[in-house]
């Protein structure tokens, strides 16, 4: 579904390099995570993969689905199936959630050859989804995220992520900032669109979040590469020992 | 050069006075009318003003005697065509008209306007002017106690009215054009309220009709006596008229206890000139709204001037513009806060894109005695383009000592961040940008009442926002 080849990325503005020769292959159906120290690259990887500007590749290729990823602009890359959610999503004032989700919706749909929805259809479509996440279905005559509380913001990304459909959704630490309670149904949202058509990088920080959307890969970023690989496990390894410990392995190895 | 538009600015000043003492008389018999004597003030006051210069202050960021120069002609037209009553008019004499002497030629050389330019209300009172005086019969029904009829009827009809309100509110040292247009203006609209009067009915004006290159100088007056409640919208479309140049004087009363809901749009021809000067007056625990909607027009000045001088006023003072091409755009506001326990509340946002330029002067005034005064003003502009312009200068000037007043003004282009989000949901670049505009422009449109009003604004919005990229 996605690959990445030694991806060496770098910020526009200052030349500085944040993502040193990754690589990293997700299957279709699979469920990966990428954890790692505060700086290590992993919204940048987040961004770059959703199309961000201000970022420099100057090394590696994206593959997604058969197609050169880089090579497309940012909404294209949602069209075809990306999905990115955003660790800090931005208030829109003014325009209407309505709006926003038939806009984003009709666009995808039309660009997948999928039928467009009739109001009462896409209507039914975001009464369906808002439950999954617990969202109250008169969210959709506010304006985007204006005035939503922390959890609200996260829930509705996911509530989004569900109204897209997208074949690859990239979480950029969705658990930041929300408590035990909003965490599970943010959890059991991301859970119930699980499937095999469908793949998942979860970016966090911590080990909780994936209590609960429980990965088939954990990969640790540090220094802009993907250090270490395992299983569901190494989560729980970090979790007890910490990064460090990962750092001497690697330094000892290099 | 700018010696060289001072000096036709000058010429302009003394055909202009000339054709004044050819309309009034260049000497007072002594049995003249307050209206005729007021005329005269307001002439001096203009003579002794001059058009702004380029260092006048409060024209600092508006290039008008650059306009007065491009819109020369408009000096030369003969008075009697000038201030002609409506209906067909014979061609004028326009110098340098590009050669668009063959269409003036045309029946009445009434300019024409182009289709989806106007909206439909469902019911409600509306009135058509030519060059600013009503042309035809006002249509629909007008409530009991409400009057609507030319300034020339009502000081005949209603003389004692007329002379209890006519340029009662008008300053005529705060703005040169004011002062002109209250001289030359020799008819206009006259709306009044009685007591108690309250209707729902929009009393809609379409100013649709006005000859190619005129010069014309209209004159407003609104008055809403105490507990009357009226909503006015005042609509200037677009018309294919050429270099015309407006300069209009509007005076509103608002009784206590009375309400009035004003909204002014102006979307005239990219050649026009258009200068909009109002005065407000407000009495005890009255209510004043206006949202005055710049979308057309190549220099329109707004000289904006409220005077809530009784307690517990209410003000709200809305705008919006969208400047296109080589549009320039200046809203000039003064809120000057006489009395105590008053409340208002100023919004101007702007969208400036090409070669177009936004002025937003805002100034308000919280005297001594206008203690517990509740002032807020923002102004916000989005700039799209790099060859756009916008000033802002807030003015505080208080000299009372328990007030709230706030003011902020931002400039900046469409947030990056929020451009990206939507793109990250599959919405092209262009459309997330239209969004953001749409978003941004709305709230000023969201507040006015008019349902019809507010579906044509979203409309004329789109259109013009879809074609801006």
């Amino acid at each position: 579904m996605l690959e990445i080849q030694n991806l060496h990325v770098s910020i526009e503005e200052d030349g500085t390099e944040i993502l040193k020769g990754l690589n990293l292959k997700v299957g279709k159906g699979e469920v990966h995570a990428i954890m790692g120290p505060n700086g290590s690259g992993k919204s940048t990887l987040a961004s770059v993969l959703a199309g961000k500007d201000g970022y420099e590749i100057t090394a590696g290729s994206v593959i997604f689905d058969g197609a050169d990823l880089l090579e497309m602009e940012a909404d294209l890359r949602a069209r075809e199936g990306l999905f990115l959610a955003f660790q800090y999503p931005i208030e829109l004032p003014g325009v209407s959630m309505a709006n926003f989700l038939k806009q984003a919706v009709t666009s995808v749909r039309e660009h997948q050859g999928k039928e467009t929805l009739s109001a009462g259809d896409l209507l039914k479509l975001m009464k369906e989804k808002a439950a999954l996440v617990h969202l109250d279905p008169s969210l959709k005559s506010r304006s985007v995220n204006e005035g939503f509380s922390g959890g609200e913001k996260k829930r509705n990304e996911i509530f989004q992520l569900a109204m897209l459909d997208p074949k690859f959704a990239i979480l950029d630490e969705t658990d930041s900032g929300l408590d035990i309670d909003a965490l599970r149904i943010v959890a059991d949202g991301v859970n119930s669109l699980r499937s095999p058509s469908r793949s998942f990088l979860v970016i966090t920080h911590y080990q909780r979040l994936l209590d609960y959307i429980v990965p088939d890969f954990v990969h640790v970023l540090m220094n802009g590469r993907i250090v270490m690989t395992g299983g569901k496990e190494l989560a729980l390894e970090l979790e007890e020992k910490g990064y460090d410990w990962i750092k001497d392995e690697t330094a000892l190895l290099a | 050069m700018s010696i060289v538009a001072t000096e036709q600015n000058q010429s302009a000043i003394d055909r202009l006075s000339k054709q004044f003492d050819d309309l009034v008389g260049s000497k007072s018999d002594g049995q003249e009318s307050s209206w005729i004597q007021s005329r005269r003030q307001a002439m001096q006051a203009f003579i002794q003003a001059g058009f702004p210069k380029k260092r006048s202050e409060s024209y600092k960021y508006t290039p008008v005697s650059k306009w007065i120069e491009k819109h020369s002609h408009f000096a030369n037209e003969a008075p009697s065509s000038l201030f002609a009553q409506s209906g067909p008019l014979p061609p004028l004499s326009a110098p340098d008209s590009k050669g668009k002497s063959g269409d003036s030629q045309s029946a009445g050389n009434r300019a024409t306007k182009a289709a989806s330019t106007s909206w439909k209300s469902k019911s409600g009172v509306e009135i058509h002017t030519q060059d600013g005086h009503i042309s035809g019969s006002v249509v629909g029904n007008v409530p009991t106690g409400l009057t609507v009829c030319s300034l020339k009827e009502a000081s005949l009809k209603h003389p004692q009215l007329f002379s209890a309100y006519l340029s009662k509110a008008v300053v005529l040292d705060r703005d040169p054009f004011a002062a002109l247009a209250t001289a030359f203006a020799e008819d206009g609209l006259f709306i009044h309220a009685s007591e108690s009067v309250v209707t729902d009915e929009v009393i809609s004006i379409h100013h649709d009709g006005l000859r190619s290159e005129s010069f014309v100088q209209p004159r407003v007056l609104i008055v809403a006596e105490k507990g009357a409640s009226i909503q006015v919208v005042e609509h200037f479309p677009h018309l294919n008229a050429g270099r015309t140049f407006e300069n209009r004087v509007a005076e509103i009363f608002v009784a206590a206890e009375a309400r009035i809901d004003h909204v002014l749009m102006v979307e005239r021809a990219e050649e026009a000139l258009f200068v909009n000067s109002l005065f407000v007056y407000q009495g005890e625990k009255s209510y004043f709204r206006t949202n005055t909607i710049t979308l057309g027009g190549g220099l329109v000045r707004h000289n904006l001037n409220f005077l809530p001088n009784a307690e517990e006023c209410e003000t709200h003072l809305h705008g919006l513009y969208v400047a296109k091409g080589y549009a320039h755009v200046d809203n000039h506001t003064l809120v000057d806060h006489a009395k105590p326990n008053c409340f208002s509340n100023e919004m101007f946002k702007g969208i400036v894109t090409d070669q177009a330029t936004g002025v937003f002067n805002g100034k308000v005034l919280v005297r001594q005695d206008a203690q517990k005064t509740n002032a807020y003003q923002s102004s916000k502009c989005i700039v799209l383009d790099r060859g756009a312009r916008t000033y802002a200068k807030p003015e505080l000037e208080i000299y009372a000592d328990d007030v709230k007043c706030s003011h902020g003004a931002t400039t900046g282009e469409l947030d990056e961040d929020a451009i990206f989000y939507l793109r990250a949901r599959g919405i092209s670049k262009d459309a997330a940008k239209m969004l953001l505009l749409e978003a941004f422009a709305r709230d000023v449109v969201d507040l006015i009442a008019a349902e019809g009003v507010r579906n044509y604004l979203y409309d004329r919005l789109h259109h013009l926002l879809s074609v801006t990229k």
